[in-house]
């Protein structure tokens, strides 16, 4: 019965390319990847056991990775703190949301439908632009805060609900990967749309999109963590209390803290990191299973 | 309307169909990325002063470069660091990617399970994550540069090559974080390479590793470059990256100044883009001779 079960393993059946099930073969891609992939989850864990640690553990030299202890007193004291504020918590993670899902959805289009203007399409600019995001991409985004609050201030967008989605908009990340990645979509099938009558708006929406599907969950990935985690929008350009953001006010409580009570802002600091961090986690794990399938389908061969 | 349809050429319709899908990004670009990139630009050529009624800004020439490049001790240190750092990050950070890619790229169980958790670094780090590792000492290996033995050998090397090494054992697991969207990348071209022509190499008697040097390196040259690209800008936008964070308190800073602070940041740019040529150099012979 054992020499059974083993032998299920060994035979040719599972080797080489495409196997259903374990294979003996296999074990050495394991032994390489699962050190590393436990390498890899390791700052995740930390950020959920240090969020659980009591304070005495979160300054405990030499630090420790695991909370031994764990206790919910960091989360309790963050919502007695948030229930204590003027402004209903809902308020601020309802403009969050908001803001998150129109700025994905939206530089997602922009960027995807500047992307395939530059790659597919024959016109005099198209080198000189990409070169010029080229280069806004390498500035450093500090540098250029005062400037952009100056324009901000000239097109009267301070202190309103579209200062947070649009200058984010035109990314030029997004712009850099999305076009890299429709550079590798063959030109025949475009060629082949044309000829049977397809508009640009349909090729576009219908060839181009569903192609680049991992690219756009990529960038998906990366606009809402930026918009999401951006607390900076807020402090800057926003003065009315109940249009700022949740990573905004969970900055201020984390700082107001700090400067009074330092140990207890810690473990508040730390379960207010984990709070902000699920949700990119939650969105990241939707959108992984997008990302990882196979961009092989070119439809060409 | 069919008149004026006939009467502009093909060419010009396919350009200005090219300008409608990227009229919306030009835009949103121009508003608020490039002239506020030109702004900065003059502002690093004045002694800017903010008051009450606005910004006043006194030309200054050169003034502010001269300063950040010969006056002030901390920034060119800084530079050189970061220079340092990335020259060593972008070869470990592109072979780790590469190799995990490869690996992932192979077909055995839960290869899907593998493919997210190489992929998490993307949500590492950026935002409130890396900020908390970081002020918890977790991104170096926990004191491998006091070890006596690692100290002792740090201690021969020459100074040019001990900041080097020291830093690549102090964050060694940070390079590796920056891996995610470059295994990706990788990923995606591996599996635009046809399988025949390995069976066709297999046939031929080649081995593992011929096919890997004939075939998968050649047909990964292209991802490198922007892999490389990818890398450097990553790394030099981090937000924990010790430049940056200079040039951000010198902005508020009483003795610095807007002026001064716009001034290191195209400096900084300016050394950003010798490291992108360098990379390109190393890089882009390999990826023109593929495309030919």
């Amino acid at each position: 019965m054992k020499r059974n079960w083993f032998r299920r393993f060994r035979g040719v059946r599972n080797r080489g390319i495409n196997p259903q099930d374990f294979h003996v073969s296999q074990i050495k891609f394991y032994l390489l990847l699962l050190p590393l992939a436990a390498f890899m989850l390791l700052p995740i864990l930390f950020i959920f056991s240090s969020a659980f640690k009591p304070s005495d553990e979160l300054y405990a030299y030499p630090p420790r990775f695991f909370v031994v202890n764990p206790t919910l007193k960091n989360f309790t004291d963050l919502f007695s703190k948030m229930s204590s504020s003027g402004i209903p918590v809902s308020r601020y993670l309802f403009n969050s949301i908001v803001i998150t899902l129109v700025a994905v959805v939206a530089s997602i289009l922009v960027s995807s439908a500047a992307a395939y203007a530059l790659s597919k399409k024959r016109f005099k600019l198209k080198q000189t632009l990409f070169a010029v995001n080229t280069v806004a991409l390498m500035f450093v985004p500090i540098a250029v805060t005062i400037p952009r609050f100056l324009v901000v201030e000239r097109l009267h967008l301070l202190d309103t609900f579209w200062v947070h989605i649009l200058p984010g908009l035109a990314m030029p990340v997004g712009l850099f990967l999305l076009k890299q990645f429709m550079d590798s979509v063959p030109n025949e099938i475009i060629e082949a749309a044309q000829i049977d009558g397809a508009s640009d708006l349909q090729i576009y929406w219908r060839i181009i999109l569903p192609m680049i599907r991992p690219a756009i969950a990529t960038i998906a990935i990366l606009t809402f963590q930026a918009a999401w985690n951006n607390a900076e929008t807020s402090t800057l350009y926003v003065n009315t209390e109940s249009l700022k953001t949740f990573a905004f006010y969970l900055s201020t409580l984390t700082t107001a803290t700090t400067g009074a009570n330092a140990v207890a802002g810690q473990g508040i600091a730390a379960a207010a990191a984990l709070i902000m961090f699920l949700p990119n986690l939650i969105i990241f794990i939707v959108l992984q299973s997008q990302v990882m399938s196979t961009m092989s389908h070119s439809g060409l061969k | 309307m069919t008149s004026l349809r006939r009467r502009i050429s093909l060419r010009l319709r396919e350009a200005l169909h090219g300008y409608g899908f990227i009229a919306l990004w030009i835009a949103g670009f121009s508003l608020f990325t490039l002239v506020p990139l030109i702004e900065t630009f003059r502002y690093s050529l004045h002694q800017v002063t903010v008051t009450a009624e606005g910004i006043r800004l006194d030309f200054t020439q050169w003034a502010n470069y001269t300063r950040a490049l010969f006056t002030d001790p901390n920034f060119i240190e800084r530079v050189i660091g970061y220079a340092i750092e990335t020259i060593v990050s972008v070869p470990i950070v592109l072979i780790f990617s590469m190799i995990i890619a490869i690996f992932l790229n192979l077909n055995f169980k839960f290869k899907g399970v593998f493919r997210t958790i190489f992929f998490l670094p993307v949500v590492i780090t950026s935002g409130p994550v890396i900020r908390e590792l970081t002020a918890q000492g977790a991104t170096a290996a926990p004191g491998i540069a006091n070890v006596p033995a690692v100290a002792e050998f740090l201690a021969q090397l020459p100074r040019t090559l001990r900041s080097p090494v020291e830093y690549l054992l102090t964050s060694f697991i940070l390079i590796l974080w920056f891996s995610g969207v470059q295994i990706l990348i990788y990923l995606s071209s591996l599996q635009k390479v046809d399988k025949s022509i390995y069976e066709a190499a297999a046939i031929d008697g080649a081995s593992a590793w011929e096919a890997y040097w004939k075939i998968t390196l050649p047909s990964l040259s292209t991802a490198n470059l922007v892999n490389a690209v990818y890398t450097v800008i990553t790394l030099s936008h981090f937000s924990e990256n010790k430049v940056i964070q200079y040039i951000y308190n010198q902005t508020y800073a009483v003795q610095g100044g807007i002026g001064y602070a716009s001034a290191m940041a195209f400096l900084y740019f300016a050394v950003m883009v010798i490291l992108l040529g360098i990379v390109y150099l190393f890089l882009a012979g390999q990826a023109k001779k593929e495309r030919d």
